[in-house]
C-alpha cells in the first residue's frame, strides 16, 4: 500500500540518520598507525599569533619533522581558553587522554591547572632547550609553563594631534589630564594592553619585583592603594567618561576612527594593523620609562595528552634559534630564549629593542588586580 | 469587518503607519546596512561617509582553510541535530499533548531549564560525560550539544501544535479501521505540518547558533562557524568581522523567506502556553 | 516521551544538580555539610550586588521597551489590511534571523560615535553625538532590536485569538476605537500578554553576548560578571553560585509565567 510505503520510508530515513550517526561516533577523529602523528595545538591569542603559527612555525616544524602533521586551533583569550580548560579537567575526570597537545593560554591558567595536576612540569631532560630560557621566567610557574615569545606593551599615538609624545609614566597622566576624552586602555579583563596600563599605575607606588615573583600574600595588596586612586582620579579624563572597551582590537578602532588620539596597545599587534591600513597614517608607537608590562603567554603541555612525545618534540624546537628568529622577524616580538643564544646579526640589530618591559604580575595577583580594577577603579568606592 | 474598527479614525493613520514604517525599517535594517557595508570595505576611516571598496577580506576569510572547514560543519550539523530533535521530540510531544498525567506541565516546564540555567557552570560535567562515551571531538557529540538547545522548541511547538487538532479526527479515522501508527502519519501528522515547521526553524536557529558547547565538544576537528565568530569579530579587523557576519547570515535569510508564511500562524505562541 | 528527557536530565539537570551541591558544599576545611556561605559571601559583595539590580534594571527596562514597540505592532499586523502591513510584517521578522553576536556587532558599527549614524550628522554639520552603545543604553537598543519578533509573535497570536464579532459588536454600540481598545482588547489579551513579558524578562536577564559586546564596564550584567569570576579572576566556585542564583531569580519570574498559563486554562474551561 502507498501509506504503508511512505510510513516505512520515513522511519527509513529516520533510521539511516541515526546510523550515520552512530557510524561516525564509532571512528574515532584520529588516523590510522601507519599515517603521519598529528598534533593539535590550541593558541590563544591576536591574529599575528595566528599568523606566526599558520605561515611561520607549522611550515617549517613540518619540513624538519615530516612525521608530524600539525592541526591548529586559534582561539580567543578569556572565552575560548575557559573552554579548553573545562576540556583539559574534564579528560582527566574521565580518565582519558584528550586531543589537547599543546596549550597557549593566559598564565593563570597555568596557576589554576597545578593543583588539579593538568600539566607536565617542563625540565632539561625532557626538554633540553628549556635550559636556554630565563630561570625567573620559569620559577614565577614552578616550571609547568613556557613563554615561547616576547611582546611587550607600548603607547600608540595619533601623531597628527600629539605633537610630544609622552616619555615617561607621569608625563602619560598629564598628557591624559591635559587632554580629556582622548585615551583610554582596554578592561583588563580583556585584553593585556589594559593590564599593562593597570599594572603601570600600581606599580608606580610599589615596583614591580614584589608581585611579580611567586609568593602570594593577599595583604600586601593595600600597597595598590595609591595605584586605584591614581586611576579613579584619571576615570573623567578616558574616552567617553570613563570607558574601557572590550579587547586590546576595541582600543585599536578607537585609535583607528579617531575617537581618541592615543592608547595602550600591544608592540606586534599594533604594528600590524598599522602596516594592513587599518589605522591612520599618522600612528606612531613609543615605549615609556619605567616600561610597561609584556610577555603574557605561557605555553602548557597538558600531562594527558594524547600525543605527548610529539608535543615535546614540538615545543622543544619552539625554544630553537630557528623559530626564535621567526618570533623577531615576523610578528616584531623578543625571543623566548636568552638573546644570547640567538644569530648575531640579530642581536646587533635588536640591541635597542631588547631592553624590554616590566614583568607581568603572578598569575594571583594579576587575577586579582583584574576584579579590584572593576571595583575599585570603575565602581569607584 | 474588523479592518472598517481601525480605519474608522480616518486617511491620517495612513501616514502615521507609513512615518512608522520607516522608522522601524531604519532601526532594524540600519545595522544590517552597516554590516553589509563594512564587508566590502578595504578600510573605513572617519569621516568618509563610505568605505573604500574592496573584497580583499572575502579572500582573506574564504581562502582560510579554518573558515571553510567550520562553514561545512556548521551546515552538516545543524540540520542532522534538528532532524534528530524531530525524530526524539516529535513522539514526545504528541504523547505531551494527549496524555493527561500528573507532572505533565512540570516535565513540560523542565524543559525551559535548559535555556534558563546558565550554562556556565555546567560545561566541566559535561565535557566528563562526553569523554567517558567517546563523544568529544565526533561529529555525534557536536549533533548532541546542539541537540539540548533546541529542545525546548522541538517538544513546546509541537505539543501546542497538537493539542490545537480535534482529537474527534483521530477517533474517527480510528473507526475506519486505520492502526494508530496509521492515523498520526496520516491525519495528525499532515494537519500538524505548518507548526512543526515553525518548530524546526527555531531549532535549526538554536542548534545553528551554539557556540560555547561546540568548542568544548567539538575542538579540534570539528568546530563550528559560531566558535570562530567571537575570535573573528573580536580580535581581526573589522571587515573580517562583517565578512563572516553575513556568511553566517544567509542560511537565515533562506528560512526567513521560506518559513514567513506560517510563521505568523500562532503555532509558536500555542507552544509557549504550555 | 522518554529520549528527550534523557538528553535533558543527563546534560542539564544532573549537571546542575552537581554544581549546586557545589555551591552548599562547605569551603575547604571548613567541616560537611551543606552551607549556605558562599551565597552569603557572593551575595556580600557590594559590586555583586549592585550588578544583580542592574541586570533587573535593564531586564526591566529592555522588556518595557520591547513591549512598548510590539503591542502597537501587532495591533497593526491585526487589524490593517492592504500591502504595507504585509511589508511590515515581513521587516519585523528579520531580526529573529540574525545570530545575537552578529546582532550586538553590527549594533556597534551602526551607533558608536564616528559610526555610520555619528558620520552621517557629522556631515551634516552636527558634531556632539550621545553614547549610545557601551552603556546600559546600548544593551537595551541592542535586546529590543534582537527580541522584537519574539515579542510581536506572541502578542500578535494572542490578538488573532480574539473574535472580529467582538470588536464589531462593541463598534455597533458605539464604542470608540480607545473604548474598544481598553474593555476587549486589552482584557482578553492579558494572558499572551503575560508569557510575553515573563519569558523575555528570563532570556534578557539571562543574556551574556548582548551586554559583553554592548555593555558598558560597570555596573554590568550578571552574565558577564559570572564570566569574569570564572575566565579572569579564576573564583569558579563564585561563579557557579551567581549562575544558581541567577537561576532562582528566572525561576521566580518563571512562576509568574506558570500562574498566568494556569489562569489561561481556567478561563477556557
Amino acid at each position: 500500500m502507498e501509506e504503508g510505503r511512505r510510513i516505512r520510508s520515513v522511519l527509513l530515513a529516520a533510521g539511516i540518520a541515526l546510523a550515520v550517526i552512530l557510524v561516525s561516533a564509532g571512528v574515532p577523529g584520529s588516523v590510522g598507525a601507519q599515517q603521519a602523528v598529528t598534533l593539535n595545538l590550541y593558541i590563544s591569542g591576536d591574529t599575528n599569533v595566528f599568523d606566526l603559527f599558520q605561515k611561520g612555525f607549522i611550515p617549517a616544524f613540518t619540513k624538519r619533522y615530516p612525521r608530524y602533521k600539525v592541526n591548529f586551533v586559534g582561539l580567543l583569550h578569556g572565552n575560548g581558553s575557559d573552554g579548553v580548560y573545562d576540556k583539559i579537567l574534564a579528560a582527566k575526570r574521565a580518565g582519558r587522554t584528550t586531543d589537547v597537545d599543546l596549550w597557549e593560554a593566559e598564565p593563570g591558567y597555568v596557576d589554576q591547572g597545578i593543583p588539579e595536576g593538568l600539566w607536565v612540569k617542563l625540565s632539561p631532560h625532557l626538554l633540553p632547550n628549556i635550559a636556554k630560557v630565563p630561570k625567573d621566567v620559569l620559577e614565577a610557574v614552578d616550571y609547568f609553563g613556557v613563554p615561547y615569545r616576547g611582546s611587550s606593551v607600548v603607547i600608540g599615538y595619533n601623531s597628527k594631534f600629539v605633537k610630544t609624545a609622552p616619555s615617561t609614566f607621569d608625563d602619560l597622566v598629564a598628557w591624559i589630564k591635559a587632554n580629556p576624552g582622548k585615551f583610554t586602555y582596554c578592561d583588563p579583563n580583556t585584553g593585556g594592553s589594559g593590564q599593562a596600563f593597570v599594572t603601570a599605575a600600581i606599580y608606580r607606588f610599589t615596583g614591580s619585583q614584589k608581585f611579580a615573583s611567586k609568593v602570594y600574600d593577599p595583604k600586601e595588596e593595600s600597597a595598590w592603594e595609591p595605584g586605584w586612586k591614581l586611576l579613579r582620579d584619571l576615570q573623567p579624563a578616558m574616552y567617553n567618561n570613563g570607558f574601557h572597551p572590550n579587547g586590546n582590537v576595541a582600543v585599536l578602532q578607537l585609535l583607528a576612527q579617531e575617537n581618541i588620539y592615543m592608547a595602550s596597545v600591544w608592540s606586534d599587534q599594533g604594528l600590524d594593523f598599522y602596516n594592513r591600513g587599518q589605522l591612520p597614517k599618522t600612528m606612531k608607537f613609543t615605549q615609556i620609562t619605567p616600561a610597561l608590562i609584556g610577555d603574557d603567554a605561557r605555553v602548557m603541555l597538558p600531562a594527558g595528552g594524547a600525543h605527548l612525545e610529539g608535543a615535546m618534540t614540538f615545543l622543544n624546537w619552539l625554544l630553537t634559534p630557528e623559530a626564535q628568529t621567526m618570533v623577531i622577524e615576523m610578528i616584531a616580538g623578543y625571543p623566548g630564549i636568552e638573546w644570547k643564544y640567538m644569530p648575531a646579526a640579530l642581536r646587533e640589530q635588536f640591541k635597542d629593542v631588547a631592553k624590554g618591559f616590566s614583568p607581568y604580575p603572578s598569575p594571583k595577583y594579576l587575577a586579582d588586580i583584574k576584579r579590584l580594577w572593576h571595583e575599585k577603579v570603575v565602581v569607584g568606592q | 469587518m474588523s479592518g472598517g474598527w481601525y480605519w474608522a479614525v480616518g486617511g491620517l493613520r495612513r501616514a502615521v503607519a507609513l512615518g512608522a514604517f520607516c522608522a522601524l525599517a531604519a532601526f532594524i535594517l540600519g545595522p544590517l546596512l552597516t554590516l553589509i557595508l563594512w564587508a566590502v570595505a578595504g578600510s573605513w576611516l572617519f569621516p568618509s561617509l563610505l568605505p573604500e571598496f574592496s573584497l580583499k577580506w572575502w579572500v582573506y576569510v574564504l581562502g582560510n582553510s579554518d573558515v571553510t572547514k567550520a562553514i561545512k560543519m556548521s551546515f552538516l550539523s545543524a540540520p542532522v541535530a534538528t532532524l534528530l530533535s524531530a525524530v526524539l521530540c516529535i513522539p514526545a510531544a504528541y504523547a505531551f499533548a494527549r496524555l493527561e498525567f500528573p507532572g505533565r506541565r512540570a516535565l513540560l516546564l523542565s524543559f525551559l531549564s535548559a535555556n534558563a540555567f546558565p550554562k556556565i557552570g555546567l560545561y566541566i560535567s559535561i565535557a566528563t560525560l562526553f569523554y567517558r562515551l567517546n563523544l568529544m571531538d565526533t561529529f555525534a557529540g557536536v549533533v548532541l550539544i546542539q541537540l539540548v538547545n533546541t529542545l525546548l522548541f522541538m517538544i513546546w511547538i509541537p505539543t501546542g501544535t497538537f493539542r490545537g487538532i480535534n482529537r474527534n479526527l483521530e477517533e474517527a479515522a480510528r473507526d475506519v479501521g486505520a492502526g494508530p501508527l496509521r492515523t498520526f502519519f496520516q491525519i495528525t501528522l499532515p494537519i500538524a505540518l505548518p507548526g512543526i515547521i515553525v518548530a524546526l526553524l527555531f531549532a535549526f536557529l538554536a542548534a545553528f547558533d551554539e557556540a560555547q558547547g561546540t568548542l568544548i565538544v567539538g575542538t579540534p576537528n570539528h568546530m563550528t562557524m559560531p566558535v570562530l565568530m567571537y575570535t573573528l569579530v573580536l580580535s581581526y579587523p573589522q571587515p573580517v568581522g562583517a565578512v563572516f557576519s553575513v556568511l553566517l547570515s544567509l542560511p537565515s535569510l533562506v528560512f526567513l523567506l521560506l518559513a514567513q508564511r506560517y510563521l505568523r500562524a500562532g503555532y509558536l505562541a500555542a507552544g509557549y502556553a504550555l | 516521551m522518554l529520549p528527550p528527557l534523557l538528553v535533558l536530565v543527563f546534560l542539564i539537570v544532573l549537571p546542575a544538580i552537581t554544581a549546586i551541591v557545589e555551591t552548599l558544599s562547605p569551603v575547604a576545611g571548613a567541616g560537611t555539610g551543606l552551607t549556605l556561605v558562599r551565597y552569603a559571601q557572593v551575595l556580600g559583595a557590594r559590586i555583586v550586588r549592585s550588578d544583580i539590580i542592574f541586570s533587573v534594571e535593564v531586564a526591566l527596562i529592555s522588556v518595557a521597551s520591547v513591549f512598548c514597540l510590539s503591542y502597537p505592532l501587532a495591533l497593526y499586523l491585526r487589524f490593517a489590511q492592504g500591502r504595507l502591513p504585509s511589508l511590515f510584517a515581513v521587516l519585523f521578522t528579520i531580526p529573529l534571523f540574525v545570530p545575537v553576536v552578529i546582532a550586538s556587532f553590527a549594533m556597534i558599527t551602526f551607533l558608536v560615535n564616528h559610526g555610520l549614524i555619528s558620520t552621517v550628522l557629522y556631515r551634516l554639520g552636527i558634531e556632539r553625538f550621545p553614547p549610545l552603545v557601551y552603556n546600559a543604553t546600548g544593551i537595551v537598543l541592542t535586546q529590543v532590536w534582537a527580541n522584537i519578533p519574539f515579542a510581536v509573535l506572541i502578542l500578535g497570536a494572542g490578538l488573532q485569538a480574539i473574535d472580529d464579532a467582538l470588536i464589531d459588536g462593541a463598534r455597533d454600540v458605539g464604542a470608540g476605537p480607545l473604548r474598544t481598545f481598553v474593555s476587549i482588547i486589552l482584557p482578553l489579551n492579558v494572558v499572551p500578554t503575560m508569557i510575553a513579558l515573563t519569558l523575555l524578562f528570563i532570556s534578557i536577564f539571562g543574556s551574556f553576548t548582548i551586554p559583553y559586546l554592548v555593555g558598558g564596564n560597570a555596573p554590568q550584567m550578571l552574565g558577564v560578571t559570572m564570566t569574569n569570576y570564572l575566565t579572569q579572576y579564576f573564583r569558579r566556585a563564585e561563579a557557579v553560585t551567581m549562575a544558581v542564583i541567577a537561576f532562582i531569580i528566572a525561576a521566580a519570574v518563571g512562576a509568574i509565567y506558570v500562574a498566568s498559563v494556569s489562569r489561561r486554562e481556567r478561563y477556557s474551561l
